[in-house]
């Protein structure tokens, strides 16, 4: 009995009488559109490329038919990979739309703020020191908390400030790299590669235990991120109208924070602190549809297809060595960090 | 300070409530009751402490001291929609988030009538419906809001109030950047929802139509409550030279015979022969 009714630019979900939840049609069709994206942004990830399997070849490979070759390279070699990115993409969009939208403000972002920096140290010291004795989503989920309350506490005015907010974030951000560093360098010597992966991001040689790790993180965070979304919405009013409209802000913004820090400890433990995607996914949601609101659901799939793209990017780089994916996003969020580091400023809202 | 809960309560009753932000308090040991289904008036100089009031009328602040009583129950153990499907506030500078419709923010009035899953109930269109036609903004219900003048925009906000859909209504200055006729037109549907059997409060800077609307005016000065009482019996001269610093002759109003606020020609109040 799920049908949608469309008498204004906003649908209505209904099933029976019990549930009705509007939908905005143009999210509707971002939605469908950047699925889209992402399953063609898929099928050249896996075919593509000297070990790519033919694009003719692949329903029957996905369906049980792969023969040797053609099985390490989908089971083994771009298979968890592509899933890891599709999950941490999400994630990182997502955790990114919650503080964006809790601050107020896209340089609220996990990774601008050292959020995901701060995960990374956990993870390191967790996989590296500790290896066997704690899991490495736990080493960066207390890396990120630690990480969130140093910025917290140090800006003296929670997370409302944006130029201190980004001024104490850069702080802990390199206060975290630079642990990391430590970290690899004192236990690993010079593996650069494994540098890179806790310092930058890295999808090379992902498991399959890897995507069930960054999977069961999104089935259980993204229900509990539905439940909160309408006050979310609310919140966007400013505290005083929440708290008059009855969506107590102080509640709602502890649990978004919350699970924005799980979500990214969550993608950083299986990809390391991959930069940006937290940064520019709620913004290229949020101009794409054109429309208020958290953006959460745009966010986490256009993080998926940005992670999937620039993951592709890495495996098909013309260039002689392999980057890491993190490499890029550094390189492309990092430019477009500038310009809103510029346009904030112009403003005068840093 | 531990007044007992007034089971037959009705409205909102202050109990020496404090206010602050944190800092010093701004609002002090202020005690009020606001007549149910009355329409009540607030007014005072800048910064008294008018708008801090009203936010601590309806969870838009919380109380440092003291309790808010609504229908004899302090207003914060209510669960948050329960309290919002009883008292609205207008804020005096709320902000529309980005992008935003008429229709679309009129209908986050509707939220403390949803449920997690039914966020949507017949109701809602007859609500937003009714609070686009009362502020005359049906044709206007999906230009954006941050693309209308500001008295359009005030308009949009009063009707997101309305589709509320509340017994109480708390109003602040809600005529700002309105034109003179939109503005008796504003008072005009504030009179007719309290004749509906509404009870209204407003914070207001004309004291002239303050006067003429009100069914109780309220005096603050520096966040204490200096007056209260029917308009007739607390405007006087003394009481404006006194809260404003400004010298006037009080005279009736030739059509409605309200108090009505006529200025001497300089101020302040200490160099002008007339103030009584
Ligand atoms: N959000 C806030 N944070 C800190 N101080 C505030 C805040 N809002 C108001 N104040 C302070 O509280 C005092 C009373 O402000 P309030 O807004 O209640 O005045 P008002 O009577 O509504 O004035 P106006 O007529 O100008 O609207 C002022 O001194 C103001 O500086
Ligand atoms: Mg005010």
């Amino acid at each position: 009995m799920t049908r949608t009714r469309a008498a204004s630019p906003r649908g209505f979900v209904t099933i029976g009488r019990a549930v009705a939840i509007p939908v905005a049609r143009v999210s509707v069709v971002v939605a469908i559109v950047t699925v889209v994206l992402i399953v063609a942004a898929a099928v050249a990830t896996l075919s593509l490329g000297r070990l790519g399997v033919p694009v003719t070849d692949l329903p029957r490979a996905l369906t049980g038919g792969a023969d040797g070759a053609q099985a390490f390279v989908l089971g083994r070699l771009r298979g968890p990979r592509l899933v890891v990115a599709v999950g941490t993409g999400a994630a990182l969009g997502l955790s990114g739309a919650l503080f964006q939208t809790v601050t107020r403000n896209p340089l609220g972002s996990p990774d601008v703020i050292g959020l995901a920096a701060g995960a990374g140290a956990g993870a390191a010291v967790v996989a590296l020191y500790l290896p066997g004795v704690l899991p490495v989503p736990v080493g960066a989920l207390a890396g990120a908390a630690a990480a969130m309350a140093l910025v917290y506490v140090s800006t003296g005015t929670g997370f409302r400030n944006p130029g201190r907010l980004i001024v104490a974030g850069i702080g802990v951000f390199s206060i975290a790299t630079a642990f990391t560093q430590y970290v690899v360098y004192a236990v690993e010597r010079d593996k650069a590669a494994v540098l890179t992966a806790y310092v930058n991001g890295s999808l090379a040689a992902r498991s399959w235990s890897h995507a069930v790790t960054i999977w069961a993180v999104l089935l259980v965070v993204v229900p509990l991120v539905a439940l909160i979304a309408g006050r979310l919405e609310i919140g966007e009013m400013g505290d005083e109208l929440a708290g008059v409209l009855g969506a107590g802000p102080r509640s709602t913004w502890a649990w978004a924070v919350t699970l924005s820090i799980v979500l990214s400890a969550g993608a950083v433990s299986v990809a390391g602190p991959i930069a940006f995607i937290a940064l520019t996914a709620p913004q290229i949601a949020k101009r794409v549809t054109g429309r208020p609101g958290p953006h959460l659901t745009p966010s986490a799939l256009v993080g998926a297809l940005l992670l999937v793209l620039a993951d592709l990017a890495a495996q098909q780089s013309p260039l002689p060595v392999n980057l890491p994916v993190g490499i890029y996003t550094l390189a492309l969020g990092g430019a477009y960090l500038g310009h809103l580091l510029i346009r904030e400023w112009r403003k005068g809202r840093l | 300070m531990n007044t007992p809960a007034e089971p037959g309560g009705k409205g909102l009753n202050v109990r020496e409530v404090t206010l602050s932000y944190g800092g010093a308090p701004i609002v002090r040991e202020v005690s009020l009751d606001i007549p149910h289904r009355g329409f009540t008036m607030i007014i005072g100089p800048n910064g008294c402490g008018k708008s801090t009031l009203i936010k601590a009328l309806a969870r838009g602040l919380k109380p440092a001291g003291g309790r808010v009583l609504l229908h004899g129950r302090d207003l914060w153990t209510y669960r948050g929609k329960e309290a919002a499907r009883h008292v609205a506030l207008l804020p005096q500078t709320p902000v529309a988030p980005d992008g935003i419709t008429v229709r679309d923010l009129v209908r986050r009035g509707r939220y403390p009538h949803h449920t997690l899953l039914r966020q949507w109930s017949p109701d809602d269109d007859t609500a937003i419906g009714f609070a686009l036609d009362r502020t005359g903004l049906s044709d206007l219900a999906d230009a954006q809001v941050n693309e209308l003048s500001g008295g359009q925009r005030q308009r949009a906000w009063i009707a997101m109030v309305l589709a509320q859909q509340t017994n109480l209504l708390l109003l602040d200055e809600p005529t700002t950047f309105l034109d003179i006729a939109h503005q008796y037109e504003l008072l005009e549907l504030c009179r007719e929802l309290h004749d509906e059997g509404k009870t209204i409060v407003a914070v207001l800077h004309d004291l002239n139509q303050a006067a003429r609307f009100a069914s109780h005016l309220v005096v603050m000065r520096r966040g204490q409550v200096v007056a209260e009482g029917p308009p007739a019996e607390v405007l006087t001269s003394g009481l404006v030279a006194d809260v404003f610093g400004l010298a006037c002759d009080i005279v009736p109003d030739p059509r409605t015979f309200t108090p009505m606020v006529v200025p001497h020609a300089r101020f302040p109040a200490s160099s002008s022969p007339g103030a009584a």
